[in-house]
Order: structure tokens, then C-alpha cells, then sequence
């Protein structure tokens, strides 16, 4: 391939996780007393997916899926360098779990004719880690997960990966298209220049897509999303003693008494 | 081609029965936690007067004592997917076979552990399922015949409850260390049945070229946990040596992972793992809820950090506001005094 690679990545405008508070008397979470930022691992994915693009060539598509307040996430993503941004937006997908997000996703990515599909490991609001496995899944494409780093062979039309593994590391070569899903801190994302930055809060307009626009309508939202929050609440802080002491004779007797 | 979202209906729902137990293993090593949720897995179907069906997959998996393994830890029947195409793990197999059996012999429940291999590939089984998938869950019960899994939301600030009232199967991957491992009663009794492989190695879509797994760190199995954060800056080494002392593992924060000072299988919190020893000692942590949450379940805690307002005092039984520098060697050698006094609780 000569014309390099479709790159998509995938980010998600979370509420900064220092900011969320739970309300003590309802055990309800204010999501709206937090700053509305990008999910900290997703820094690392639009890192990788534009060195990918600058080894092989190619372009570099932001793409997210909430209300029309993520155009933020998606103008950080071009402010550090994506080329251009799509963002899925339609009342139709509120309360999806991670199977119709994966699905929205997934069909975007195709959509967009994607060889690449970049994610963060997880997100800070829900941890699921579920959507970059979840968008291979619906697209039967391969997957990489928990990836400290990248090797391309466009030649061969493959990634390969190192990835973490329990107890040590392993290398995987995937055909594409493939999607990744970077692990958090391999890398160190670029800062956005002054002209790109302001090129993308002045000059720039993501794309909009709605449900229908992907073909999805009826695949997507509450209704069709097989798990659901049954409640939520304030995790308890398990009581302990709380006592300091000045001597580390007394912190010696404290272990020799536990041992 | 994924199966489309339609809701199963309440027929499709009671079609399906079983607890379902993924027994993770590497090249005849089991992860930990299949055990820990074999045991789990026995209680609920227990409860539901089901059968506790355990899954391996894996080459020469009939040589090894795996299946008789998840027998003696409470397994009624052991399904073993045995080819070479499940050695080493990959993704895309595992999920195909997974998802046929899943549709085929239609269980009410799966349970994975939620290590890298098990977050890895539990969604490419609950996409084509349309399974509700329930990640990281640190809680898992039954009320009023229905299934509900607790995990934790924001950083471990909130315990979120998911249920799957209208799915099945429902699945969940678990953290290792949530719940205990009994001892094996090698007296019990089950089958073992080798299923069909509906995957061939032309239809893959990934290939290991490389895969270096050392001796794996169990810090989730330790007595006692020696844990050290950013407040060390790196210097482990008093650390180990208080860990060698008491018979304990040394552990760490994210932060200190993400620094290179000590290897991920040591890590200790919302994206580690979770311990529970019967002492954890907090060494320069400053006591994020992230990291809390893999910790709180220690018997007892003692803090040491320099900076008097650090949270992990708050969830700590004992502490001390002090440098680890001065503390440590200090506390060692008071220890070692201690301890030689009376050999007989240095375990």
C-alpha cells in the first residue's frame, strides 16, 4: 500500500475523575460538578495512531460518540495532530452499555473504511475496558489490547504489537484492519502546537453522524443494551483505626503483634 | 456476523441454566483466580441447583491434571476445547470456540477472570452472544433468583450494581484475589468431555511471534504486603528487605509501575490487583482511591509517609509521619531483633 493507512481513534470526553463528588444523601454521582475532559488513557491512543500515520502514511480520524459538547475531545484530538473528526451524535444512542457503543463504533469504523482503529486501555469513568475488544468483535476484525508498543509492516498489511501479558510481554502480528487499544502511560503524547490549536477551536468542524446515518437506530440506546444499572452506590470505606503514632518502636510492636 | 440486538424473550431467558467457569491456563499454569471462581461458581450454583460447569481450553489439556484439577475444586463437568490453535492464547480463536459452545449449550452465567487474557477476550463471546457483560466485578450474589454484580464506578468511589434481566448468558469477568480459594477435595467426583474445535488456524487473524512470561509475582496469595508509591522515588530496596524479613511480597502503586521502579504483576489497585494479606504496610503511598481499592481488605494496615495529610491515614490502622529512609532500616532492625527472639511466628 502506497497511500499509507486509514487510522480511526476512538476518545471519550469523561468527567475529570478528581472532580466527580457523590452526593452523601442520595449516593447519586454529580457528574455535572466535574470538568468534562478527555479519558486520560486516550492521550496515549491519538499518540500512537499519529506515529503510526507518521511511519506509513495515511490519515488520522478522531472519532466519539455523546452529545454535541464532545466536539471538545474531538478538537483536542485534531489540536494534536488528527486530520479530521467525526462525531456520533443522536438521542437515539443515550444509555447504551458498552455492546451498542462497540456497535456505533464499530460501524463508523467501516464506515470510515478504517485499517486501524486506536482506543484507549479503558476508560476513568467506567472501566469496562470492553469497547476496543467489543468493536472487533462486531466488525470481526483482529484486536490488540494492553499494547506498549508498535511496529507496522504495510507491506505485509499487518500491525504488530507488543503486548503486556501477566508476568512478562508477547509479541503479536495481526492482519488488518486490527484495533488496538493502547495501554495507559506507554507513551508520551504529544502537547498540541499554538496554530493547530487554534486552527482546531476556530477553523475546524467535526462531522456529525446520527444513529441513521451508520444504519444503527434500532441497535443502539437503553432498550437494547443487555446490562443495566440496577443502582449505585457509595462505596464504604472499611473502618480502621486510624491512630499515628510517633515512635517506630510502636509500628514494630503493631507488625510483631499482627505476625 | 453478529447477532442482532433484538431483546431475547423470557422464553430465551429460562432456556438457559448453568454456571459457567473459564479456567484460564498458559502452558499448563492455571491463573489463580479460575480456582478462586470455581469456588465462587459452586456457591451460586449451589443456590440455583444448577450444575458448576468449568471450560478449558489449551494443547494436551487431557496430560495434564487441569481437568481432575477443576473437579476437586467444584466442577460438575469439564469442557475441554484441547487443539494447538489454543496454545499460545490468542483473541480471535478463543472468542470463536467460546461463543460456539456459549450458543450451543446456552449457560445461564460465564464467569472469567479478569486478567489481561480474560478482559482480552470476553467481549468477542459476549458481542456475537448479545450477552450482557459485566466487567471487574468485586461482588457477585443472587436476590430473588436473579443474578446481580457489583463493581466499582469512578475510580472506586462508587459500587455500581449491574443486572442483565433481559439477556442471556450473562457474563462477568472477576478480579484475582476477590474472592477465596478452599482447599481441593480430590474425592469429588465429575465428567470430563472434549469438544468438537470449530476453528481453524486458516480462519485466525493473529499470529504470537514471541511470548516471554518469567516467574509470575503472586502478591495476591501473600501473608503480608510490603507496599511502596511515589514517595520512595524509586528506592525499593528497603522494601524488599523488609518483605524478605516477614515472609511477605513487595507491591506497588500504578504510579510507581508506570515508572519502571518494580514489574505490573506487583501492582496493587483499581487496574491491579486486588490483596488481601493479613498485614499490608503502605511505604511512601500517598493512599488514592484507586489504589484503596486493592488494598482495603487487609486485616491490618500501617501507613509510613512523610506527609501528615496523605488520605492513606485515613485507611489505615497504624501510622506513622516519617521519612521512609529513617524509618525503614530502623523498623527492620527492630524487627529482626523481635523476630529472632521468637523464631516461631517468622513464617
Amino acid at each position: 500500500m502506497t497511500d499509507g493507512w486509514n487510522i480511526v481513534v476512538c476518545v471519550k470526553q469523561v468527567p475529570d475523575a478528581a472532580e466527580v463528588s457523590i452526593d452523601p444523601d442520595t449516593g447519586i454521582l454529580n457528574r455535572a460538578d466535574a470538568e468534562a475532559v478527555m479519558n486520560a488513557p486516550d492521550y496515549n491512543a491519538v499518540e500512537a495512531a499519529l506515529e503510526v500515520r507518521d511511519e506509513v502514511g495515511g490519515t488520522v480520524t478522531a472519532l466519539t460518540m455523546g452529545p454535541a459538547s464532545a466536539h471538545e475531545v474531538l478538537r483536542g484530538a485534531v489540536a494534536m495532530g488528527a486530520d479530521d473528526a467525526v462525531l456520533l451524535t443522536d438521542r437515539a444512542f443515550g444509555g447504551s452499555d458498552t455492546w451498542p457503543t462497540s456497535l456505533a463504533l464499530a460501524r463508523a469504523a467501516e464506515e470510515l473504511d478504517a485499517d486501524v482503529v486506536f482506543g484507549g486501555e479503558e476508560t476513568t469513568d467506567s472501566s469496562t475496558g470492553q469497547v476496543p475488544p467489543g468493536i472487533a468483535a462486531h466488525n470481526d476484525w483482529a484486536q490488540l489490547t494492553y499494547v506498549e508498543d508498535l511496529e507496522p509492516r504495510p507491506d505485509e498489511d499487518q500491525l504488530v504489537a507488543k503486548r503486556d501479558v501477566e508476568g512478562g510481554y508477547e509479541r503479536v502480528a495481526a492482519d488488518l484492519p486490527v484495533v488496538v487499544a493502547m495501554e495507559f502511560g506507554e507513551n508520551q503524547p504529544r502537547t498540541a502546537g499554538l496554530h493547530r490549536k487554534i486552527y482546531a477551536e476556530t477553523d475546524f468542524e467535526p462531522v456529525e453522524w446520527s444513529a441513521a446515518d451508520i444504519d444503527v437506530e434500532d441497535e443502539v440506546g437503553l432498550a437494547v443494551s443487555p446490562t443495566q444499572v440496577g443502582g449505585m452506590a457509595t462505596a464504604e470505606p472499611v473502618p480502621r483505626e486510624q491512630e499515628k503514632v510517633d515512635d517506630v518502636e510502636e509500628i514494630a510492636d503493631q507488625i510483631a503483634e499482627v505476625l | 456476523m453478529a447477532a442482532g440486538a433484538n431483546a431475547d424473550t423470557a422464553a430465551e431467558v429460562d432456556a438457559h441454566s448453568d454456571v459457567w467457569v473459564f479456567v484460564e491456563q498458559h502452558d499448563g499454569e492455571v491463573a489463580k483466580v479460575a480456582w478462586e471462581l470455581l469456588a465462587k461458581g459452586r456457591e451460586l450454583a449451589d443456590q440455583k441447583d444448577e450444575d458448576l460447569v468449568a471450560l478449558v481450553m489449551g494443547e494436551d489439556i487431557r496430560e495434564t491434571d487441569i481437568p481432575q484439577q477443576a473437579i476437586a475444586r467444584g466442577a460438575d463437568r469439564v469442557l475441554v476445547a484441547d487443539d494447538p490453535i489454543f496454545e499460545p492464547y490468542r483473541a480471535d480463536p478463543y472468542g470463536e470456540q467460546f461463543r460456539h459452545l456459549v450458543e450451543q449449550r446456552k449457560p445461564d452465567i460465564a464467569l472469567i477472570g479478569g486478567t489481561h487474557t480474560g478482559r482480552d477476550f470476553a467481549g468477542r463471546v459476549a458481542v456475537p452472544t448479545h450477552a450482557g457483560l459485566t466487567a471487574d466485578t468485586t461482588e457477585l450474589e443472587i436476590t430473588d433468583e436473579r443474578y446481580e454484580m457489583r463493581r466499582p464506578a469512578f475510580g472506586g468511589d462508587a459500587l455500581a450494581t449491574i443486572i442483565c434481566p433481559n439477556h442471556r448468558p450473562q457474563m462477568s469477568t472477576v478480579r484475582p484475589g476477590v474472592f477465596d480459594t478452599p482447599e481441593p477435595d480430590e474425592s469429588r467426583e465429575g465428567e470430563v468431555e472434549d469438544v468438537e474445535t470449530v476453528v481453524g488456524e486458516d480462519e485466525t487473524l493473529t499470529e504470537v511471534l514471541e511470548r516471554e512470561v518469567g516467574d509470575v509475582a503472586d502478591i495476591t496469595d501473600a501473608e503480608v504486603v510490603v507496599a511502596g508509591g511515589m514517595g520512595l522515588e524509586g528506592d525499593f530496596d528497603p522494601l524488599w528487605e523488609l518483605a524478605d524479613l516477614l515472609g511477605g511480597e513487595v507491591a506497588a502503586t500504578r504510579e510507581a509501575v508506570e515508572e519502571g521502579w518494580i514489574e505490573p504483576a506487583r501492582q496493587v489497585g483499581q487496574t491491579g490487583k486486588t490483596v488481601r494479606p493479613k498485614l499490608y504496610i503502605a511505604v511512601g503511598i500517598s493512599g488514592a482511591i484507586q489504589h484503596v481499592e486493592g488494598m482495603d481488605d487487609s486485616e491490618t494496615v500501617i501507613a509510613i509517609n512523610n506527609d501528615g495529610n496523605a488520605p492513606i491515614f485515613e485507611n489505615a490502622d497504624y501510622g506513622i509521619v516519617a521519612d521512609y529512609a529513617e524509618v525503614l532500616p530502623e523498623l527492620i532492625e527492630l524487627l529482626r531483633e523481635r523476630l529472632d527472639d521468637t523464631p516461631e511466628v517468622s513464617a
